[in-house]
């Protein structure tokens, strides 16, 4: 018998042999599902239980507090927020936490260039990575000491994931009660006419400030532009007028939503502002 | 053979007893299969070094469950309607969650539950993936269940995605239109993409209904479905040891180390399904 010569098996034929392998240590000399890795099951199950119950009860009862509103912020937050208004847009845009990541990878990408990258392209990557993974990493052993390559790609992954959340999370937010104080500020340094000051309150309260900075005011989520000089292209009245009421008619593939709601006497309020402001400091 | 004596009046009650009771099982079984598959599920045997990291997917399952006991309980009392209540001018949909949280019995607890299990659901998978991926149990032959996992964790945030609008507050508006627009700058499908989630120019009331009809039929759907067929391939490929235990199911031995001293090993491990006892048998390999 030892006079055969013995090929190298290929690499499909010693993950097979493995995995016959596997199933037949298992078979002689694994333990019974239940009850044994049950009974951890069941525990953990009733932690998880546990935990979203006291979840629930932390957020209740500190929510709704001694005033008994609905949109008392307690703890972890209002019960709801007050009720959706279009008209109103002075509210800063914020998504559940497991999707601030992606929050902050848009005001990594500035807008318009490469703004796709931040939305579509590097999400789009990294799903591709993570499905493909048993297709990357087809070596067969499985201690993390033999499988340096793969721990640092994982180390690397986990700590931009939990600083771009932490990022996304702390993210400094304009609120238009601090914003509108900078008006005068802005009227001075940009040389404001008088016929500018009501539309530049506007775009203080309005929201505008959440997604865009005007002369070191607001922040720049999405990576929206800075406005402080947008009057010097000379776009006209009517042409940011038809650029509020529908920006993705105007600018294909714009992400900013519809103003149109704020109608047209305001509309004009904010076009003569945004015309107005040259960035003449 | 013993002697056996005929059996007492109260041994022949009680085997007929048991016969009444094991009646349904062995009916089901015999028409079914299932009770012999259940057993199977139960009694199968798992690596004797599981541990504890290794409950992180059936924790993730109960956070599921949670949601899905929740999400029919809400759905009895929520309303997906952005229309303007004429008694009070505000929208009905958020009356109807204001309404669940602080009026109806034990709302506050369903809906806090539905919530907050949403991110102790999100968590606990991205938990389980870790241990996978430390564990290197995503390789041969469990790779598909890998990309299955992967799916059910992108539909989990879509969930969580369409989620997000239904209370129809100021975060969930906003959050949203933010969220499509963003859709919407993917190339070609993305303007349709957006259109779609929309229904229309605007959100509104026909993106209300939609997102609801998408987060409480669509996506749970497509998940439970995925969830049964990750479970089966748990189930038919088994749970990996960890890999640096030194007992692991399926590891080779070390060169030098004696078969003999492998716990539980005492013979050759027959190689493929039906091998027969010769084979097994010391000295049977070559």
């Amino acid at each position: 018998m030892a006079a055969i010569p013995k090929e190298k098996p290929s690499r499909v034929d010693e993950a097979r042999a493995q995995f016959a392998r596997y199933k037949a240590d298992v078979k002689a000399r694994g333990k019974p599902f239940y009850p044994y890795a049950m009974f951890h099951d069941t525990i953990m199950s009733l932690v998880v239980v546990t935990v979203i119950i006291g979840l629930a009860a932390i957020w209740k009862w500190s929510a709704w507090g001694m005033i008994h509103d609905p949109t008392h912020k307690g703890i972890l937050g209002p019960e709801v927020d007050p009720p959706a208004d279009p008209g109103t847009t002075s509210f800063v845009p914020r998504p559940d936490w497991y999707f601030y990541f992606l929050f902050y990878l848009l005001r990594i990408f500035k807008w318009p260039e490469s703004v796709f990258l931040g939305t579509i392209g590097v999400p789009t990557i990294a799903l591709v990575l993570l499905i493909g993974l048993p297709f990357l990493d087809r070596r067969r052993v499985r201690r993390p000491s033999a499988r340096p390559v793969a721990m640092v790609a994982a180390v690397l992954t986990i700590v931009s994931m939990g600083v771009l959340t932490w990022k996304g999370a702390t993210a400094k937010e304009a609120l238009a009660s601090e914003v509108i104080q900078d008006v005068p500020r802005w009227a001075s340094t940009e040389h404001l006419p008088a016929s500018a000051l009501p539309g530049a309150k506007l775009f203080a309260t309005a929201g505008c400030t959440a997604c865009h900075t005007y002369a070191g005011s607001g922040g720049s989520n999405l990576g929206a532009p800075d406005l402080t000089a947008i009057g010097s292209r000379n776009l006209g009245i009517q042409f940011q007028i038809n650029h509020l009421k529908c920006p993705s008619c105007v600018n294909p593939g714009s992400p900013m939503p519809p103003f149109a709601s704020l109608g047209d006497a305001r509309l004009r309020q904010l076009a003569i502002f945004l015309e107005s402001s040259k960035g003449t400091h | 053979m013993a002697y056996r004596r005929k059996p007492t009046k109260a041994e022949l009650r009680r085997q007929k007893m048991e016969e009444l009771i094991t009646y349904p099982l062995d009916w089901l079984e015999e028409r079914s299969g299932l009770v012999g598959g259940v057993r199977y599920f139960l009694f199968r045997n798992v690596p004797a070094d599981v541990n504890w990291m290794q409950t992180l997917g059936s924790a993730a399952l109960t956070a599921f469950l949670v949601q899905a006991i929740t999400g029919v309980i809400l759905a009895m009392y929520y309303t997906p309607s952005a229309a303007t209540d004429p008694a009070t001018g505000k929208p009905v949909a958020w009356e109807s969650i204001v309404n669940i949280t602080d009026h109806v019995t034990m709302g506050w607890l369903v809906r806090g539950m539905h919530r907050w299990g949403a991110s102790v659901f999100i968590i606990l998978m991205f938990l389980h993936m870790g241990r996978v991926f430390l564990f290197g149990a995503y390789k041969y032959p469990r790779e598909l269940n890998w990309i299955i996992g992967v799916l059910i964790l992108v539909m989990g945030m879509m969930e969580g995605f369409t989620g997000y609008l239904l209370p129809w507050d100021q975060t969930a508006y906003w959050a949203t239109v933010v969220g499509i627009n963003l859709n919407g700058t993917a190339p070609f499908l993305g303007p349709w993409l957006a259109q779609f989630l929309r229904g229309g120019q605007e959100i509104g009331g026909d993106t209300l209904t939609r997102f609801y009809s998408l987060h409480m039929l669509v996506i749970p759907g497509a998940i439970i479905a995925l969830i049964t067929l990750h479970l089966y391939l748990v189930i038919r490929l088994g749970v990996t040891s960890p890999p640096w235990s030194k007992e692991a199911a399926g590891e080779e031995p070390a060169e030098e180390e004696p078969v003999s001293l492998r716990p539980g090993l005492t013979r050759p491990v027959p190689r493929g399904a039906g091998a027969s006892p010769m084979q097994a048998e010391p000295g049977g390999r070559d």
